[in-house]
C-alpha cells in the first residue's frame, strides 16, 4: 500500500511546481489574452486581442520572418550536419580531435555565440576591418549588412553555427547504431555511392533527422535572445514583438502580448507533439 | 539533452512574464498614502538606530554600486548605526512588483523593500497603487537644499511628487561627438536635419522601444511643436494629432540619410555606443552625460570625444528614491534619504571618477565655501558642464504622451 503511494508522493513536490506554476501560468495567460482584466473593469471574455494581432500587418510580417528564420536555419543546419556526420564517421588520423572540435560549441551559450557573430560580421567587425585593411572597402557602410539586416543573415548564421553539431551528433549516434552493413550490402548489389546514401542511409536516418530538426525548429521559433541581439528593428521576430507589447506601459496592450505568447506556445506544442510521435515511431522500427 | 530545457526556456520566459502580469494587473485603487507618525528629526534618528535599509536599485554600473555600498553605506553605519543592504536589480519594475505582491498578500508592515531608486512610470504605478510612504519632507533637515520651485523636480515625468519621493540625481540629455573627426556638430534639431542630409549614413537613433531613442524622438517632437509648452499636462489627442504628422514628416525626411538608409534602427542605446565607438556613426547621445567620460576612460570612446546640449535646450529629468508604504524600517530609510541629499554625499557623487552624476540639490542654497567646492570639481573633458547644460533644460512629458509618441513612431516611421 505504502509502496504504491511512494513514487507519486516523492514526485509530488516537482509535480506541484510544474502543474501549479506551469499550467497555472498558462491558464492565467490564456484568460489574460482573452482580455479578462477585472482590475481594469473588464470581465467579459473576447477574442479581440487575437483578432487584432492576426489582422495586423506587423504580426503577419513578424510571423513570416520568424518562420523564415527557423525554416532556413533548420534546413541549412540539417544539410551541413549530414555532411559533417558522413565525414566524421570515417576513420582518419586526428578524428578524435576533429570530433572534439566539432562538438565544442555545444557548450557555448547562444548569447555568447551571438556576441561573437556581432564582432565578426558587423559592418565594423573583424571581417569588415580585414576588408578595410586590404582596401576592399573604404568605410563601414561599404561592407555588406549581415547583422540587423532584412534577410536575418546574422541570426541564421548564429543558429546554423550552433545547431550543426547538435544535429550532427544525433546523426552520428544513429549511424553508429546502424553500422555499415546495409550500405555494404547495397554496394555489393551494384548501387553507386550516391544510391546507397540516397536509398539506404538517408531513409534510415530520416526519423532521427526529422526529430532533431523539429527540436531545432521549435527552439529557434520561440527564442527571444538571438533576434533581440542580431535582428533588425522592424519587422521583429515574434518573441521580440511579444516582449515589446508586454513591456508597453499601456496595460491595454497586455492581452495582445499574451495572445502572441499563446500562439507561440501553441505552435511549439504542435511541434513537440510531432516530435514525440516521430520519436515513438523511430523507437519502434 | 540540454535541448529539452531550452525548448521550454521560452515557455518559462513566458511564465515569468505571466507572473509579472498577474502582479501588475493588481487593482490600481487610488488610496491615501501613509503619513508619517514621527514629530521631529530627533525622534526619527533615535527610531532609526540599529535599523537596516534594504535599498533596491538598478545594479548595472559598478561605479554606482560602489558609491552606494561604500560611501553611503559607510556614512550610515558610522554616523547613524544603520546597516545598508544594496539589492541590485535589472529593472526598477522588479522592486515595484515585490511591493505590489506584498500588498496583495496583506503584508502591510513587514515589507522587504525599504528604499527604491525610481522615477517616471514606476513612480506613477506606485503612487496610483497607494504603495508609497509620503509626507515626510519637512522632517528631513537636508530637504531645504532642494529647490522644490523647480517644476522638473516637483514633478516626476509630469506627475506631482507630493512628498512621496526624495530627489537623488538630475539627468539631462546631451549629444557627443569626436572633435577630431567632426568639426561642427549640429547644435539644434533644425541644424541636425540639414547635417544628416550633408553627411549621409553618419547618424541614427535607437528605436522608440529604447529609453534614449524615445527621448531623442521627443526632442524632434518638441521641435515640431515649437517648444514643449503645448505638450505639457495630460494627454490631449487633438494636440497630438495636430503635431504628430509634422514630427513624423521630419523623421521620415531624415530617414534615407540615416545609417543603413534608415532601413533599421539600433535596438538599444548600447548598440549606438558601439556604432559610435566603431566610427560607423559620428554622433552619440545619452540621457546621462557622465557616460561619455566613463566610456572614454574605459577606452571605448576616443579621447577627443566632446559633448554639448542643444541651443533650444535638451530634456532633463530628476530621479528619486522612494520609501514603500509597508517598509518596516521607515525611520532608517528616511535617515538614508537625508544622507543622500547631504552636500557631502552629493559632491562625492558628482566627482568624475566616482559617478559624475549631476546634483539634485540646488548648490546656490549652500554656504559660499561649500558651493565653491562644487564648482571646483574637476570635470571630465568629454562631459559637458552640467551648469551650462541645465540653463536650457526642457521638461519631460506625461507618460501618456510618451507612450503615444512611441506608438506613433512605430506606426509612422519604423515601418
Amino acid at each position: 500500500m505504502l509502496d504504491r503511494w511512494k513514487i507519486p508522493l516523492l514526485l509530488s513536490p516537482a509535480l506541484l511546481l510544474i502543474v501549479g506554476l506551469f499550467l497555472g501560468g498558462l491558464f492565467l495567460g490564456l484568460i489574460g489574452s482573452l482580455g479578462y482584466m477585472p482590475q481594469l473593469g473588464r470581465e467579459e471574455l473576447s477574442f479581440d486581442a487575437y483578432r487584432n494581432i492576426l489582422t495586423s500587418e506587423s504580426f503577419c510580417l513578424s510571423f513570416l520572418l520568424t518562420f523564415y528564420i527557423s525554416f532556413t536555419s533548420t534546413v541549412i543546419a540539417s544539410a551541413l550536419a549530414i555532411i559533417a556526420a558522413l565525414i566524421l564517421r570515417r576513420h582518419f588520423i586526428g578524428r578524435s580531435v576533429i570530433n572534439f572540435l566539432f562538438q565544442i560549441n555545444l557548450t557555448v551559450p547562444h548569447l555568447v555565440g551571438a556576441v561573437g557573430i556581432l564582432y565578426l560580421f558587423s559592418q565594423s567587425g573583424f571581417f569588415a576591418r580585414l576588408a578595410y585593411e586590404f582596401e576592399l572597402i573604404a568605410r563601414p557602410s561599404d561592407f555588406p549588412a549581415l547583422i540587423y539586416d532584412p534577410l536575418a543573415i546574422g541570426i541564421i548564421l548564429q543558429y546554423v553555427w550552433k545547431e550543426v553539431p547538435f544535429i550532427g551528433m544525433i546523426l552520428l549516434a544513429n549511424m553508429q547504431t546502424f553500422g555499415q552493413d546495409y550500405e555494404t550490402a547495397a554496394r555489393s548489389l551494384g548501387a553507386s555511392r550516391w544510391q546507397s546514401f540516397r536509398y539506404v542511409l538517408l531513409p534510415l536516418l530520416t526519423p532521427g533527422l526529422l526529430a532533431a530538426a523539429l527540436i531545432v525548429f521549435a527552439f529557434t521559433f520561440g527564442a527571444y535572445e538571438i533576434p533581440a541581439l542580431l535582428g533588425q528593428n522592424y519587422p521583429a521576430a515574434l518573441p521580440v514583438l511579444a516582449y515589446q507589447s508586454f513591456t508597453d506601459v499601456d496595460l491595454n496592450a497586455r492581452p495582445e502580448a499574451l495572445a502572441m505568447g499563446m500562439i507561440i506556445a501553441a505552435l511549439s506544442a504542435v511541434m513537440i507533439v510531432g516530435y514525440a510521435r516521430l520519436a515513438r515511431r523511430y523507437v519502434r522500427t | 539533452m540540454s535541448r529539452y530545457p531550452s525548448i521550454s526556456s521560452s515557455v518559462w520566459q513566458g511564465l515569468c512574464l505571466l507572473i509579472t502580469y498577474v502582479a501588475l494587473a493588481f487593482p490600481f485603487s487610488a488610496q491615501a498614502e501613509t503619513k508619517t507618525e514621527y514629530k521631529s528629526w530627533e525622534e526619527v534618528m533615535s527610531a532609526a538606530k540599529g535599523g537596516t535599509v534594504n535599498w533596491f536599485m538598478w545594479g548595472g554600473a559598478d561605479n554606482i554600486n560602489q558609491y552606494v555600498s561604500d560611501y553611503i553605506g559607510g556614512e550610515l553605519t558610522e554616523r547613524y548605526g544603520i546597516t545598508l543592504k544594496r539589492i541590485g536589480i535589472n529593472d526598477t519594475a522588479e522592486a515595484v512588483n515585490i511591493v505590489l505582491g506584498e500588498k496583495q498578500a496583506g503584508i502591510d508592515d513587514k515589507g522587504s523593500v525599504d528604499l527604491i531608486w525610481i522615477n517616471g512610470g514606476n513612480f506613477r504605478t506606485m503612487k496610483q497603487g497607494g504603495l508609497l510612504f509620503c509626507g515626510y519632507h519637512s522632517l528631513l533637515p537636508n530637504n531645504k537644499l532642494v529647490n522644490w520651485q523647480n517644476p522638473s523636480i516637483a514633478n516626476d515625468f509630469g506627475l506631482a511628487v507630493d512628498e512621496c519621493e526624495v530627489p537623488w540625481n538630475r539627468a539631462q540629455f546631451a549629444f557627443a561627438y569626436d572633435s577630431a573627426r567632426t568639426e561642427n556638430p549640429p547644435k539644434s534639431i533644425a541644424e541636425l536635419i540639414d547635417w544628416v542630409k550633408d553627411n549621409p549614413g553618419e547618424f541614427t537613433y535607437p528605436a522608440a522601444t529604447d529609453f534614449n531613442g524615445s527621448v531623442f524622438i521627443r526632442h524632434v517632437f518638441y521641435h515640431a511643436a515649437g517648444g514643449p509648452d503645448a505638450l505639457l499636462g495630460d494627454f490631449d489627442s487633438k494636440k497630438f494629432d495636430a503635431i504628430a504628422p509634422k514630427a513624423w514628416a521630419i523623421l521620415n525626411e531624415m530617414k534615407p540619410y540615416l545609417w543603413r538608409e534608415g532601413e533599421t534602427y539600433p535596438n538599444a542605446i548600447a548598440n549606438l555606443a558601439q556604432l559610435f565607438a566603431n566610427r560607423e556613426v559620428a554622433l552619440y547621445f545619452d540621457y546621462d552625460p557622465a557616460i561619455f567620460g566613463i566610456n572614454v576612460e574605459n577606452g571605448i570612446f576616443p579621447e577627443t570625444t566632446r559633448s554639448y546640449g542643444l541651443k533650444d535646450g535638451t530634456i532633463g529629468n530628476t530621479n528619486y528614491v522612494a520609501i514603500p508604504y509597508n517598509s518596516p524600517n521607515k525611520a532608517a530609510a528616511m535617515v538614508a534619504a537625508n544622507v543622500i541629499l547631504s552636500a557631502d554625499a552629493q559632491r562625492e557623487k558628482a566627482k568624475a571618477d566616482v559617478w559624475g552624476a549631476a546634483p539634485a540639490i540646488d548648490i546656490n542654497r549652500l554656504p559660499e565655501e561649500e558651493k565653491q567646492r562644487f564648482t571646483d570639481l574637476p570635470r571630465h573633458p568629454a562631459v559637458v558642464d552640467p551648469a551650462t547644460l541645465s540653463k536650457k533644460a526642457l521638461p519631460e512629458l506625461h507618460p501618456d504622451w510618451i507612450s503615444a509618441i512611441e506608438k506613433g513612431w512605430q506606426e509612422n516611421v519604423a515601418k
